[in-house]
């Protein structure tokens, strides 16, 4: 996805410098940076514990960072009337079940701080975006998953928000559902709205985000557009990937380690990149023929994100449990 | 915003049968059971069952027992059995609530001719019977307690002359045959029953307001414990970032509970009113500032537990102790007065002391705003309290 052009001028929606926060003595984000444009979706991407909830609560203005600044189109978010031009997006349902989908985006818009006559403008324009305007009217314990999430985002929207920050915005919904919630968020961007999604979805990132950061160890150690993330450090070459028939003996386990595989699903599937063809593949099985590794299957195909996130995750021949 | 929140929690309970019974139906409902139970045990709808037993075939053995069934405050049990024995197990297997056995001729002289066997879990049911036996003797069978008391007397005055006992005895049959002639009203002690000065029934006074701060308490620690929900729920995550934060949520939420609770208390009393002549409508804007101080001291100590607690559950279960303890020992439960002083003294500490004292001060004894001031602090400062706490411990958890 192209990355929207910025006025020499204009500032970042969201811009964070040397960001340091910690809990007692455990640093918890170590000089960040991360810029979000307006117009574009950013895809913070890291394994649990890596600090997502941690930035996004800091960008909220509820966690006070050691050092460091957070911006919000050039504004400290220190400032109260600065946090006013983030929409948060909770990844639990952060609404009232009991309330009608009009109801529930009414009681948002009045909380946010617009007027009666603004509610009912921002309510119409926002259910009208996230193409919720078919179920206004319905109470939200009888809405699906889908929908539900859908009206998540539209009371996030309500005051036209410069950042929306959308914590894991797909979770427990299916594929369908998935798609749509894509376009409705690709379609926010349109509006200049700048978007910042925490989520293990990585192909949900790689589907959707112009950049990409992956935060470990308290800071993003790599971030751009997705592809370029993946040409930039895996070139030509492809993922094989071994389907196990049956698990590993110690022996064959140490020998997978030693030529450099990963392991996932529980030790019954492998990977390893190369820059392989048909003929390294007929090798690998006669290899592994002699290793006395039954295998299922065995198939290549081009990295991904989630190729990226182990290489940079996990040490090679790190189980996954 | 607060209008905004509080349209909310109105939509929210109203959807909420089940929460909507609890808050307007169940009040109303347990204040009934508790003025009947309660206006019967402290007034005259109090009638112990009692089974009789007598050992002795006499005149006045006949007389004691048709004076005994004619007693209107017991329901004596229809058989008549002969023996101590008897009459005891009838009480052991709960038949009746007391006992009572003519176990000796009343007209004697020997010790204790009528024995009440009490089961011990109704002491009172004793002292009650007790009391009406002694009553009988001084009045349908006041010959006999003269004629009992006869010999003592004679020995004081160094004895009768033969025609003192000759006038005696004249006396005596005379007053056997007219009970009626016997001047009751020359007993040693007289009881009044007394009125409120408002005209309303103490019992059911106290109990209108016993039950109304326990529900308020209740309702309270149910609707606050949604901020609970909205924390995890990511809501207050969402409102943390707009001009609202949590402070609208838990000002909102205050107002909200304390307009409930006013509803809440004005059912009970509505039925108090219809069914047992309470005046609350002589007494109506005293009655609502005690009722909207009560509901927002309930609404502040809900918010207050809710929002230190970190789970639902954790929630419910210090909510459910606080509660059942201020309500044991602030006389929700069981009035004050029958608690020992030094409970009597911890009850201050609870708002049920303070709206029980409030609601009996204004519709039993008619008292004046100025009188009632000392209940009204206790009740404001906890509301204030209660919601100050609960808004500084909000804020503090969006920084966790």
């Amino acid at each position: 996805m192209p990355v929207p052009l910025r006025a020499a001028a204009e500032p970042h929606a969201l811009d964070i410098n040397q960001l340091t926060v910690s809990y007692g003595r455990r640093q918890v984000l170590n000089h960040l940076n991360l810029q979000i444009e307006p117009g574009s979706i950013y895809g913070l991407l890291g394994p649990n514990g890596a600090g997502k909830t941690t930035l996004i609560r800091t960008i909220c203005g509820r966690i006070v960072p050691q050092s460091g600044t957070v911006s919000i189109e050039g504004r400290s978010n220190r400032k109260k009337s600065t946090l006013r031009r983030i929409g948060l997006v909770p990844q639990e349902i952060g609404l009232y079940s009991h309330l009608t989908v009009q109801e529930n985006l009414e009681a948002f818009g009045r909380l946010s701080g617009l007027s009666g006559s603004e509610t009912r403008d921002a309510v119409a324009w926002a259910a009208d975006v996230t193409r919720l305007s078919q179920r206004h009217n319905e109470r939200l314990d009888i809405l699906s998953g889908g929908w539900k999430r859908r009206v998540n985002i539209a009371a996030a929207i309500l005051h036209h928000p410069a950042l929306l920050i959308l914590d894991e915005p797909t979770v427990g919904v299916d594929v369908d559902a998935r798609n749509e919630l894509h376009e409705v968020i690709r379609d926010l961007t349109h509006a200049g709205m700048a978007v910042l999604i925490a989520t293990h979805d990585l192909d949900q990132a790689e589907t959707i985000c112009s950049s990409v950061g992956f935060l470990l160890g308290g800071t993003i150690v790599t971030a751009g557009a997705p592809q370029a993330l993946i040409d930039q450090e895996f070139g030509g070459r492809t993922v094989v990937i071994i389907e196990l028939r049956k698990p590993l003996n110690a022996q064959q386990r140490s020998a997978l380690q030693k030529a450099g595989f990963i392991a996932s699903n529980g030790d019954m599937t492998w990977s390893i990149l190369g820059e392989t063809n048909d003929s390294t593949s007929s090798a690998l099985s006669v290899r592994l023929d002699r290793l006395g590794i039954a295998t299922r299957e065995i198939r290549h195909r081009k990295p991904g994100l989630d190729t990226l996130f182990l290489h940079l995750t996990r040490k090679p021949g790190e189980g996954v449990s | 915003m607060i209008l905004a929140m509080l349209k909310v929690m109105a939509l929210s309970l109203i959807r909420d049968r089940g929460a909507l019974a609890m808050a307007f139906l169940l009040p109303p409902t347990i204040f009934v059971i508790f003025a009947a139970i309660f206006s019967g045990t402290s007034g005259d709808e109090l009638r112990l069952k009692l089974a009789y037993g007598s050992a002795v075939a006499s005149d006045v053995a006949t007389r004691f027992e048709t004076a005994i069934r004619a007693e209107p405050s017991l329901r004596v049990l229809p058989e008549t059995s002969n023996s101590v024995e008897a009459v005891r197990e009838r009480v052991q297997q709960g038949e009746a609530d007391v006992g009572l056995v003519l176990r000796d001729d009343l007209a004697g002289t020997g010790d204790s001719p009528v024995l009440v066997l009490v089961d011990p879990g109704k002491l009172m049911g004793g002292a009650i019977v007790a009391g009406q036996v002694q009553r009988i003797l001084a009045g349908t069978l006041a010959d006999v307690g003269v004629k009992r008391m006869a010999p003592s007397i004679e020995a004081l005055v160094g004895g009768f002359t033969p025609q003192q006992n000759a006038q005696l005895d004249a006396a005596l049959t005379q007053m056997a045959e007219d009970p009626a002639s016997t001047d009751e009203s020359s007993g040693v002690v007289a009881q009044e029953t007394l009125q409120g000065r408002s005209g309303s029934g103490a019992t059911v006074t106290y109990y209108a307001g016993a039950v109304a701060i326990l529900f308020l308490l209740f309702s309270a620690m149910q609707g606050a414990a949604t901020l609970i929900e909205e924390r995890n729920s990511g809501i207050v995550d969402r409102l943390a970032v707009g001009p609202s934060g949590t402070d609208v949520v838990v000002i909102g939420k205050f107002l909200f509970l304390t307009l409930q609770g006013t509803l809440q208390v004005a059912l009970i009393f509505v039925v108090a009113a219809l069914a047992y002549k309470v005046d609350v409508l002589g007494r109506l804007p005293v009655w609502l500032l005690i009722t909207v101080l009560s509901s927002a001291a309930a609404a502040g100590l809900g918010l207050a537990v809710a929002s230190a607690c970190t789970t639902k559950q954790q929630a419910q279960t210090v909510s459910t102790f606080v509660v059942l303890v201020f309500s044991a020992i602030g006389g929700s439960m069981v009035p004050r007065f029958m608690m020992p002083p030094w409970l009597q003294d911890i009850g201050w500490y609870t708002p049920n002391a303070w709206a029980i004292e409030a609601y009996h001060g204004v519709l039993w004894r008619d008292e004046t705003l100025t009188d009632l001031t000392a209940s009204f602090l206790p009740l404001a400062g906890l509301a204030l309290v209660g919601v100050l706490v609960a808004v500084l411990v909000s804020r503090w958890r969006l920084r966790l």
